[in-house]
């Protein structure tokens, strides 16, 4: 079955294909964040099928908006590899306090020098594989993570070099929200990669304990 | 005559004939015996031979197993051969080590025993000098007691007062230095000799302090004497004031005075002599313990050195006798390779069959080319590991290096991920990076939310403060602030807002109108629909008013309409109707079907279809006779 389903003489990802790929995650990685964390009332999503699994969209028309803007300005970021970190950070609507930080760091996956012959290119169901177990442990977050009982509004930042192209406009340089270094804790979740990209995930909390 | 003779010789041939011919058969018999035996025999050889035949090649097979055999055979005692020089080099290789084990041993034995004896001995000799240092510092306690209490009695001789206060000290001195001696003594062994010098010094003293009693003895005498030589003195002064007195004053200084002092610089001297004895020795004994230290630091200098070279000669000893191990090993191996290709060329010498197939031997030489490429090999990767120091310690010390490594980077992986943590809770925003949001986000939506909701209770809040004030001081100023209020009762912020919320009021109120609206369409077209559905199949028309009656007509005679009310719950529970109204119209036996149907069976559905069916027929006929006359107007038209 899987030599059927792979073809063997597929080309090594490309910079654009791989962008994709990771613009794609993110899209999924955050909707799981908002429904699992229970931003966003619940029946405000539906069920898709992805990565071969049921994953949870967002129905709400000004966040769908919302987040395709950011994405395809990542997208443009992730092409030229100006953006290095992306951060849904969750804060709690009355105190305004930063209650959670997913943060998704972005690296390029840089070929061992001296060793001329390319590797074999990655699986595409290998990627998806890994995709997959993100977004589970995403969701398994929850048994862990403090229960958050007020209403919570969320922003993503975005760090990207002093050199990236920045449509002025429509981004603002902003407070990183960082969360009180006492109460803070992290926890480093799974990580995926294509040929081109490398996407670490944590997350980081505040914990009155 | 002739023919009787003839006759007998014809019968006598006859006769001879028979005779020969019988002969002849026997003969003939006796050469078919020999036949059969001939035969018989030829047979016999021919048996022994296939036997012989037989026998041979059981013996060349024989000879074969047995050749292969001993080829075998060869070979074992080959393998025992080489197993028992290598168990024969073991064994050497074990006795020697085991003797230089042995030896090394003994020497340690011995040189320990040696130890032990010359630590017995000092013991010994340390105990003799304590003991003999204690007598003499009884001694010379004792005599510092007697010097001493002379010294009390001497003090009296005022002018030898600070002489013996000097001597007193120094001897103070010299016997607290004895007792941190005798301390030092107990501790160093080394010190041996110095101290016997010391010991020898001290005798010196002992002899000075033996002279210097003597002197005192004298002193004694001295002072008895000078205590007369006073009392001449006071004597002779009273005789020469006698006389100075009687005649002029004659300057005779005695004599005896100047004898005391002649003895006092005597002993000054001795003092002095002494002081220089004793400050020789102890720069001797100085110099001495000098010249110790620097021996035993010599002594664990060249220990130290000599240790250093052991190991080193060990360990050469050790890669001589494995080179030494390596070259028997080869020699034993070429030797031994060297006697197998000499058994094979033997064996082929000795077989002569020519089977000794060129295949074997190409095998042999590619295991010989073989054998030396891994030689090489060996050697390659001994010197390497020369190279690399050769020393196990090396090895040792390098794995622990990479262990520390190791250690250090866990250390810094924790650290990585501690500043991680940093980083991703947002606490440290790594230099020429700028963080971005969305100027539209969800966050800031609510921000702003807040802050206009914020913003206009503020203002309200102020207008309302002023408005406050206002009405305090009209209330101060009573009558004249009446018409300000008319003008302002409220303040226009507060009804702005009021008239905000009423407009999203209205707002409300008008799309619930709308809303209203659409169902009341949506149910006036659905009860029409309902109504059309139930007269097209019951052929009843059915209108319902507000108070619950329904007012059924039927579709056939529109003048017999019954108007039903629902029974009160309490009685029938349900929701029965009941007849209680009807129309002037209607079948001619209307009364009858009602008493039966409605007061008989009580069968509201029943009655209605039985008049359905009444006025079905009716109009059926009416219509028919309609039809007819509307025929026969036609007709006459």
């Amino acid at each position: 079955m899987a030599p059927t389903k792979q073809a063997p003489t597929r080309q090594a990802i490309t910079l654009k294909g791989s962008t994709n790929l990771v613009t794609e995650f993110f899209k999924y990685a955050v909707n799981t964040i908002l429904f699992q964390r229970g931003v966003y009332p619940e029946d405000d999503f539906h069920m898709v099928k992805k990565y071969g699994q049921t994953v949870l969209v967002t129905q709400d028309l000004a966040l769908e908006n919302y987040l395709d803007k950011i994405l395809k300005q990542v997208n443009k970021w992730l092409l030229t590899g100006g953006v290095t970190q992306l951060v849904l950070a969750i804060i709690s609507k009355d105190t305004r306090t930063p209650l959670e930080r997913w943060v998704f760091d972005i690296n390029l996956v840089e070929q061992p020098a001296g060793s001329s012959e390319v590797p074999p290119p990655k699986p595409e169901s290998e990627i998806q594989a890994e995709i997959r177990y993100i977004l589970k442990q995403i969701v398994s977050t929850v048994t862990f993570l403090p229960i958050m009982d007020e209403p919570t509004v969320f922003n993503i930042l975005a760090y990207t070099s002093e050199s990236a192209d920045i449509p002025a406009d429509e981004w603002v340089d902003t407070d990183p929200l960082a969360i009180e270094a006492s109460k803070s804790q992290q926890v480093k979740l799974r990580s995926f990669s294509t040929d081109v990209h490398r996407i670490e995930a944590m997350v980081a909390y505040r914990y009155d304990g | 005559m002739a023919h009787a003779s003839l006759e007998r010789q014809l019968a006598t041939a006859r006769t001879a004939k028979v005779e020969l011919e019988s002969k002849l058969r026997e003969k003939d018999v006796l050469i078919e015996r020999l036949e059969r035996d001939r035969r018989w025999l030829a047979e016999r050889e021919k048996e022994e031979r296939e036997e012989k035949e037989k026998d041979r090649a059981e013996h060349e097979e024989d000879k074969r197993k047995s050749d292969n055999e001993l080829r075998s055979l060869r070979a074992s005692l080959r393998s025992l051969t080489e197993q028992h020089a290598d168990l024969g080099e073991q064994h050497t290789e074990l006795s020697r080590s085991t003797s230089q084990i042995i030896a090394t041993q003994k020497s340690q034995l011995s040189t320990l025993e040696r130890q032990v004896r010359l630590l017995e001995e000092e013991a010994s000799e340390f105990r003799h000098i304590a003991e003999e240092r204690s007598r003499t510092i009884q001694e010379v306690q004792d005599r510092f007691d007697e010097l001493t209490m002379s010294q009390d009695t001497y003090t009296r001789n005022g002018s030898d007062d600070e002489n013996w206060a000097v001597v007193r000290e120094e001897l103070h001195r010299q016997a607290n230095y004895l007792r941190t001696l005798e301390s030092s003594n107990a501790k160093l062994n080394q010190e041996l000799a110095v101290f016997r010098e010391r010991h020898v010094s001290i005798e010196v003293l002992r002899e000075e302090k033996r002279g210097l009693e003597k002197k005192l003895h004298g002193a004694e005498e001295l002072r008895e004497r000078v205590v007369r030589l006073e009392a001449e003195v006071e004597a002779s002064r009273k005789e020469r004031e006698a006389w100075a007195s009687k005649a002029a004053p004659s300057d005779t200084p005695s004599k005896t005075p100047v004898s005391v002092t002649q003895s006092l610089s005597s002993l000054r001297m001795a003092h002095a002599r002494l002081l220089e004895d004793h400050g020789a020795t102890s720069a001797l004994l100085r110099q001495r313990e000098a010249e110790l230290a620097d021996a035993q630091r010599r002594e664990s200098e060249s220990h130290g050195s000599l240790e250093k070279l052991q190991s080193e000669v060990r360990v050469s000893k050790d890669i001589i006798a494995k080179k030494d191990h390596k070259v028997t090993l080869a020699e034993r191996e070429v030797g031994f390779l060297q006697a197998l290709v000499a058994s094979y060329s033997a064996e082929e010498a000795g077989q002569e069959d020519g089977n000794v197939d060129e295949a074997k031997t190409q095998h042999i030489q590619d295991l010989e080319s073989l054998l030396a490429e891994f030689k090489t090999r060996i050697r390659v990767l001994e010197r390497e590991i020369d190279s690399l120091g050769g020393d196990p310690a090396l090895l040792g010390k390098v794995q622990s290096a990479s262990e520390k490594h190791l250690e250090k980077i866990e250390e810094l992986e924790q650290t990585l991920f501690e500043l991680r943590g940093e980083v991703g809770g947002g606490r440290h925003v790594p230099p020429g990076i700028r963080v971005l949001s969305l100027r539209d986000n969800p966050a800031q939506q609510w921000a702003d939310l807040r802050q206009e909701v914020m913003d206009r209770l503020k203002s309200e809040n102020e207008a309302l403060m002023k408005r406050l004030k206002e009405l305090e001081e009209s209330g101060a100023g009573s009558g004249k602030a009446q018409h300000n209020a008319d003008e302002e009762l409220v303040p226009r912020e507060s009804w702005e807002v009021v008239n905000k919320e009423k407009k999203e009021l209205e707002d409300v109120v008008k799309q619930k109108e709308k809303r209203l609206l659409r169902l009341q369409q949506v149910f006036a077209s659905k009860s029409a629909e309902f109504r059309e559905a139930i007269a097209s199949i019951l052929g009843l028309k059915f209108a319902f008013y507000p108070n619950g009656q329904v007012r059924v007509t039927s579709q056939y005679d529109l003048s017999a309409s019954f108007v039903f009310q629902p029974t009160p719950k309490a009685e029938g529970g349900g929701a029965k109707m009941q007849l209680i109204a009807q129309g002037e119209g209607g079948p001619i036996d209307l009364p009858q079907m009602m008493q039966y149907w409605v007061q008989t069976e009580q069968c509201i559905p029943g009655f209605l279809a039985s008049v359905t069916l009444e006025c079905y027929d009716k109009w059926k006929r009416e219509q028919q006779e309609g039809v007819s006359k509307r025929f026969c107007e036609d007709n006459q038209n």
